[in-house]
């Protein structure tokens, strides 16, 4: 970049909230230009000095991270409009591409707000669960080798199994709505999750756990469990919840082939489905 | 986990696999006969004439043909389908991919098609063949079309007015749109092709199908507009006296426009 | 009597390899952790996970060679027992995770393809493209997922384990955990309790580690009397990029899959490095070691950037220790087959690509070798009792440490892609011993009094409410973070002096107390990140201070542990005669040194400052060697060291005198 271009402060502006249920607000933050900063290197910054553009002393912003470097999955939110990962969100580069100048984080909208940019992902786990999403291995005693595989077949599995559970393919997905339930006063920790993971049962398990469903019973293993997990895929919230918007493989960041796994489920549905039905 | 399912909940795997599969047949397949029937007003009033008098030999099953092949089967995939629309959220301001405009395109389309086939129907067949109804419809310049007069009359609804020509062509662009790309997510669906190549390939088939069919619905409707309704009329009604004497065609005179003028004729043709 | 339970902290390759071996065995889980435990810190893992196998054991690899590989890489310094055991599980070890499905990367034929690593002759390094670690951790978190989902784990994800709960017999009870976003304690009993929380990057502010990794679980333990070891042995990776919030790695495989360092011959060359013509440039690392090439252990490769850098002048950059990482000459295809996950972080986070250009790399802190202190059964062939409840036992009684956060396997430099085997391999194998240990109790501890569990929750709460509630001061946790960070970077890396050491001593203790008084900003009671991120720099200084008193008090050099002015000469003389004598008194030298300093470092904390003690190290197996990679004069070294090792054990054993001199050939 040339230096004449670059500004002498970073504008962000970060949609705030304070709790679960609670109205959401925005504030301003000037951070003084540095290069080669991404977006959590800003976060940090306003953590350490916590002062909006009016001068006002506020409470940190709350939000998560890990790996710093794209695999961990912690790190999602909207920045500019859009979902990814905030450690790889180079400022340099989103300045770029904003004429306003301006850098805008908010929390992911599809998954219920825990505070500021921190969000509840609880239910990406809980298709994991659903889709079986394992080995179903007799054990861990030493029983030799796997089975042999291809190079071919690993150079398919390996992609699918990059997913980070981050949950970017989720909150572009025009058919994955957000399932949000509010505690209520007395309720304990054990009876509210009942009641969130009843609500997400039913709801749409998202081209995620699709794609850990067709991994699986790709597996020479896993495949022996391939029908339940169809029988899962075919489960209210399944599948069929698709809608063919094809968002969940622009946006995510590990470049899974999500539609494909999408399509070869849906393949292996019909067939399941056509076959139990004349059984 | 004590969860009250509702009905669209529990079978929610075979409605949206039966929306599916009804938007290809019998819905789309059959709008893809009825265009193409259409535009056979390009070669003649005869030609236009013969192929509804083949699908009125049907007769008196031709209503049970209608409701339970058309009708109810659209119905189906219409309604489900606004539900469909409604569940979804439209997010083309974030993320404006070509494949999520055509998602959200896909959704307005089929609303478009559902208002205009309701108004088609209404305009031309009437929905119902009762008295009361028919006099109703009559009356607000709808139940137009007459199957043994059948291209004067669908010539003279589209002349009528300027409205009706446009409120079809943009009906028939979204129906079509609609189709065309409903047999591209349809074969994702159900997983008739995979791979992004595959589906490349697919996309590009299923645009020429639609690119094709709309120039052919386009084409009939071009054709109904400028027909002269006058001399197609006059065409018809001999056609009429020769097949009811042929006993091709059952003499019913509600499909007819003009059934005094016929009966009269009918009259000293038969002894 | 209750259910017995154990409690495991932490879900990254070690928790998880434990918690599922538990629950195979029937015993119910409570695993916590920081964050959910797919997120854990081993999905970093790059380069892959070592075992002898088929392959390299026709080219003469043996479990025992991987053995002796390990302890003459980490110097000696590492326990045998638990390295041998390790080994022979090794293969074992990576049949399992196959089995689970990890995504190996396979030949031609089918098999498991397997690389080049650090600091052997042997291609044993099984990898799953660039992203083994996560491969691995997701192949376990899916296994414990299955368990879950049966109802014998439970999960307290987004939870910070604050102390063990010891009773009055000094016996471990439970755990006191904290919600991270309710801000509420919670105890919770049982009847042994698993550290397993990783490695303490943040102490160093920033490394190749992620941000979780602040040490806190294992310096509560600390705290609460448990002992901490070899704290001083940190590993700085030769082969990272520097980012402002995190030093980002670029694995080992990339060397090992044909990756060569080097830099331009002439200083501050700023030519386009793809211009530079071979002649004009140094290949250092393949000059001065060719038997090993770029694929020295870590200690030397980064101690020699560190010279090139430093004493040379030949940097890269001007103002930061940098060289050429240069991949360009491998087809592209193999490059994204292999390396691809690497190549994209480099990419991303550079902006050039490194299939085009040569990487710039520096070397940063990567990983501890040290950590708490555990116990272990050695069986009569040199290896563990496996089933023994004493092994991974810390000197807490029922309390357990496995995975980076405990002190064993890699002494005092850590091969690369033999972490992820010691995390795997201690879930594996303590799981038996606790179970053993269960057994030999009567009682469960959710029966005890509720008094235990209330009074260590409330301590926990006063503690938290007297760092909310402190008055308001102009010191900033995460000021002090970044100072604490900067101090420990500079002082105990690469190399090590004592004026730094003592002066950063001096530091560490007016951080501390700056930090003891830091104002928490947000005063609130649910995420509150700001208080938890205090409390977690608070830990981290008695761990800062072991490893700095650590350092100071061992006057010698020790794999990754480096004090030039204690360092053991090169051979000077011209003659091989000449070498020949040198290499006497080398040796006699060598020999007092370890007689001196063979010990590992224990610390104990007393009043918040870590005493030290040292123990001897089981060198049963293997005596301890002169490590001679690329020595000057090496091999008079070794003819010297031989032929007294030989005359040695021929005293004591004359089978035995054969069988001592046979690793010192295989390893050049
Ligand atoms: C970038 C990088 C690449 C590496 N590549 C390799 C490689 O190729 N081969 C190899 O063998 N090794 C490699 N290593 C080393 C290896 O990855 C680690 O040593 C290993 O993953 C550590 O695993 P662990 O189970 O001990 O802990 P971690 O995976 O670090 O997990 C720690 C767990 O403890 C939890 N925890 C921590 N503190 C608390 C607390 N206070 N309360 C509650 N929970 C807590 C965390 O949430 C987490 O779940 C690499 C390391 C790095 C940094
Ligand atoms: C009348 C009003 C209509 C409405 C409201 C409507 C609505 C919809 C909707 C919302 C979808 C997407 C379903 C999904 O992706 O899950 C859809 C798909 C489809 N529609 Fe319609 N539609 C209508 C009429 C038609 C007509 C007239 C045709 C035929 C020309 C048709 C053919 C299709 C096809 C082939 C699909 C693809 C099915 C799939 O993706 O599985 N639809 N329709
Ligand atoms: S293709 Fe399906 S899963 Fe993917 S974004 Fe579209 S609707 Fe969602
Ligand atoms: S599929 Fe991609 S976007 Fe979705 S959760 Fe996995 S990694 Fe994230
Ligand atoms: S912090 Fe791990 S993905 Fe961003």
């Amino acid at each position: 970049m040339i230096a004449s271009n670059q500004p002498s402060v970073i504008k962000v502006r970060v949609k705030r909230q304070d709790g679960p249920g609670q109205a959401a607000y925005w504030q301003h933050f000037d951070i003084p230009y540095e290069e080669n900063l991404n977006i959590i290197s800003v976060l940090q910054k306003i953590a350490a000095k916590p002062i909006t553009r009016d001068g006002q002393r506020v409470a940190p912003i709350a939000w998560d991270c890990g790996c710093l470097e794209e695999v961990c999955g912690s790190c999602t939110m909207l920045i500019n409009g859009r979902v990814r990962q905030s450690c790889s969100a180079l400022i340099d580069r989103l300045l770029e591409d904003s004429p306003s100048g301006e850098v805008v984080l908010e929390p992911m909208s599809k998954f219920p707000v825990v505070r500021d940019l921190v969000v509840d992902r609880a239910r990406i786990f809980q298709a994991l669960k659903k889709v079986k999403a394992w080995v179903e291995v007799d054990g861990y005693f030493d029983m030799g080798p796997g089975p042999k595989q291809s190079r071919t077949q690993q150079e398919a599995a390996y992609p699918l199994s990059e997913c980070m559970s981050c949950g970017c393919c989720l909150e572009a997905c025009p058919q994955y709505a957000k399932v949000e339930v509010i505690r209520e006063a007395g309720e304990s920790e054990e009876a509210y999750r009942q009641r969130v993971e009843a609500a997400n049962s039913v709801a749409f398990i998202g081209p995620h756990a699709i794609n850990q469903a067709v991994l699986f019973n790709s597996n020479p293993t896993g495949q022996f469990k391939k029908a339940e997990r169809l029988e899962a895929l075919t489960e209210p919230g399944g599948i069929q919840v698709c809608g063919n918007a094809q968002n969940c493989v622009a946006v995510c960041p590990k470049h899974i082939p999500l539609t494909t796994s999408i399509a070869q489920a849906g393949r292996a549905v019909t067939v399941h489905a056509v076959k139990k039905f004349f059984e | 986990m004590t969860n009250e399912l509702t009905f669209i909940q529990k079978h929610e795997f075979l409605l949206r696999r039966i929306h599916s599969l009804t938007g290809l047949v019998p819905v789309g397949l059959y709008m893809c006969v009825h265009l193409i029937t259409n535009a056979s007003i390009l070669n003649g009033v005869e030609a236009f004439q013969n192929a509804v008098y083949a699908i009125h030999s049907l007769g008196n099953a031709l209503v049970f043909v209608e409701w339970g092949a058309i009708f109810l089967p659209l119905l189906f995939h219409a309604i489900f389908g606004v539900y469909i629309a409604y569940s979804g959220q439209f997010n083309t301001s974030s993320y404006g991919t070509a494949k999520n405009w055509r998602y959200v395109a896909q959704r307005i389309t089929g609303l478009i098609a559902f208002v205009f086939i309701v108004s088609h129907v209404a305009h031309m067949h009437g929905w119902f063949h009762v008295g009361f109804w028919e006099k109703l419809m009559h009356s607000l310049g709808l139940a137009q079309f007459r199957a043994y007069n059948a291209a004067s009359t669908a010539a003279m609804a589209m002349q009528a007015n300027i409205v009706w020509p446009i409120l079809y062509a943009i009906g028939i662009a979204a129906s079509v749109f609609h189709f065309a790309n409903g047999v591209w997510t349809m074969g994702i669906t159900w997983g008739v092709w995979i791979s992004p190549a595959a589906q490349k390939r697919a996309d590009r088939i299923c645009a020429a199908i639609g690119v094709g069919i709309l120039l052919i619905g386009f084409s009939a409707l071009g054709g109904f507009m400028t027909l002269d309704a006058q001399k197609a009329e006059d065409i018809e009604n001999r056609m009429y006296t020769e097949s009811v004497n042929t006993g091709r065609v059952v003499p019913n005179a509600k499909k007819l426009t003009n059934p005094k003028l016929l009966e009269e004729q009918a009259g000293t043709a038969k002894p | 009597m209750a259910k017995q339970r154990v409690v495991v902290v932490g879900g990254g390759l070690s928790g998880l390899s434990m918690t599922m071996k538990l629950c195979e065995l029937g015993i119910p889980v409570d695993l916590v952790s920081l964050v959910p435990v797919k997120r854990s810190h081993s999905v970093c893992a790059q380069g892959g996970i070592n075992s002898c196998n088929d392959a390299t054991r026709q080219l003469g690899d043996s479990e025992w060679k991987h053995f002796d590989d390990t302890v003459y890489g980490g110097d000696f310094l590492n326990h045998q027992p638990p390295v041998k055991e390790m080994c022979e599980w090794a293969p074992k070890v990576i049949d399992l995770m196959d089995r689970l499905g990890v995504t190996f990367n396979r030949t031609g034929e089918g098999f498991l393809d397997r690389r080049r690593f650090g600091g052997t002759l042997y291609k044993r390094t099984a990898f799953a493209g660039a992203t083994t670690g996560q491969q691995l951790l997701y192949a376990l978190d899916e296994q414990v997922r299955r368990w879950e989902a049966e109802g014998l784990v439970r999960k307290f994800e987004h939870y910070d384990f604050t102390s063990p709960i010891v009773d009055d017999n000094g016996a471990c009870r439970g755990v006191v955990i904290q919600n991270l976003h309710s801000m509420e304690f919670l105890a919770l009993p049982a009847d042994a309790v698993v550290v397993a929380s990783g490695g303490p990057g943040l102490v160093y502010g920033r490394s190749t580690m992620s941000v979780m990794c602040n040490g806190s679980a294992a310096s509560r333990c600390f705290r609460a009397g448990a002992k901490y070891g070899n704290a001083e042995f940190i590993q700085v990776h030769p082969t990272a990029i520097p980012g402002a919030d995190k030093l980002r790695l670029m694995s080992e495989s990339a060397r090992g899959e044909g990756g060569r360092v080097w830099v331009p011959r002439r200083s501050q060359d700023t030519r386009d490095p793809k211009l530079i013509p071979e002649s004009e440039r140094y290949y250092f690392l393949e000059e001065r070691y060719p038997a090993y090439m770029n694929l020295v252990p870590r200690d030397i490769a980064t101690r020699e950037i560190f010279d090139i850098c430093v004493n040379e002048g030949l940097s890269v950059d001007a103002d930061k220790m940098c060289v050429y990482l240069d991949l360009t000459h491998i087809p592209k295809a193999e490059l994204d087959r292999k390396l691809g996950g690497i190549l994209d972080i480099y990419q991303k986070f550079q902006g050039v690509d490194p299939r085009e250009v040569p990487m710039k790399i520096f070397p940063a802190v990567h990983y501890s070798m040290g950590g708490l202190w555990t116990d272990y059964e050695r069986s009569s062939s040199g290896g563990l009792v496996v089933g023994s409840p004493r092994n991974h036992e810390t000197n807490i009684p029922n309390l357990y440490a496995i995975g980076e956060c405990d002190y064993h396997y890699h002494g005092a430099n850590r091969l690369g892609a033999n972490s992820l085997l010691s995390c795997i391999f201690t879930g594996l194998m303590v799981g038996p011993g606790i179970e053993n240990k269960l057994k030999q109790s009567k009682t469960a501890a959710a029966d005890l009094p509720p008094a235990v569990f209330q009074q260590a929750v409330a301590a926990a709460k006063e503690q938290h409410q007297a760092v909310l509630q402190r008055p308001s001061s102009d010191q900033n946790p995460y000021q002090i973070h970044q100072e604490l960070g900067d101090l420990m970077t500079r002082a105990a890396t690469v190399v090590r002096r004592n004026d730094q050491l003592k002066a950063a001593i001096a530091t560490v203790e007016e951080l501390e107390q700056r930090a003891n008084v830091a104002t928490v900003v947000d005063t609130g009671s649910w995420t509150n990140q700001n208080v938890i991120f205090t409390k977690a720099l608070m830990d981290m200084f008695p761990l800062a201070k072991a490893i700095l008193w650590g350092a100071l008090q061992r006057d010698e050099c020790r794999g990754a542990h480096f004090k030039p002015d204690f360092s053991m000469p090169s051979l000077t003389s011209d003659t091989r005669e000449g070498r020949l004598q040198e290499a006497e008194q080398w040796c006699d030298r060598f020999q007092a040194n370890t007689d001196k300093w063979l010990k590992s470092t224990i610390a104990t904390l007393v009043d918040g400052q870590p005493k030290l003690s040292y123990e001897d190290i089981d060198t049963s197996s293997i005596p301890p060697r002169p490590r001679l990679y690329g020595l000057v004069g090496a091999e008079e070294i070794e003819t010297v060291w031989k032929r007294r090792a030989a005359a040695k054990s021929a005293q004591v054993d004359p089978m035995a005198a054969r069988a001592a001199a046979a690793p010192a050939v295989a390893s050049l």
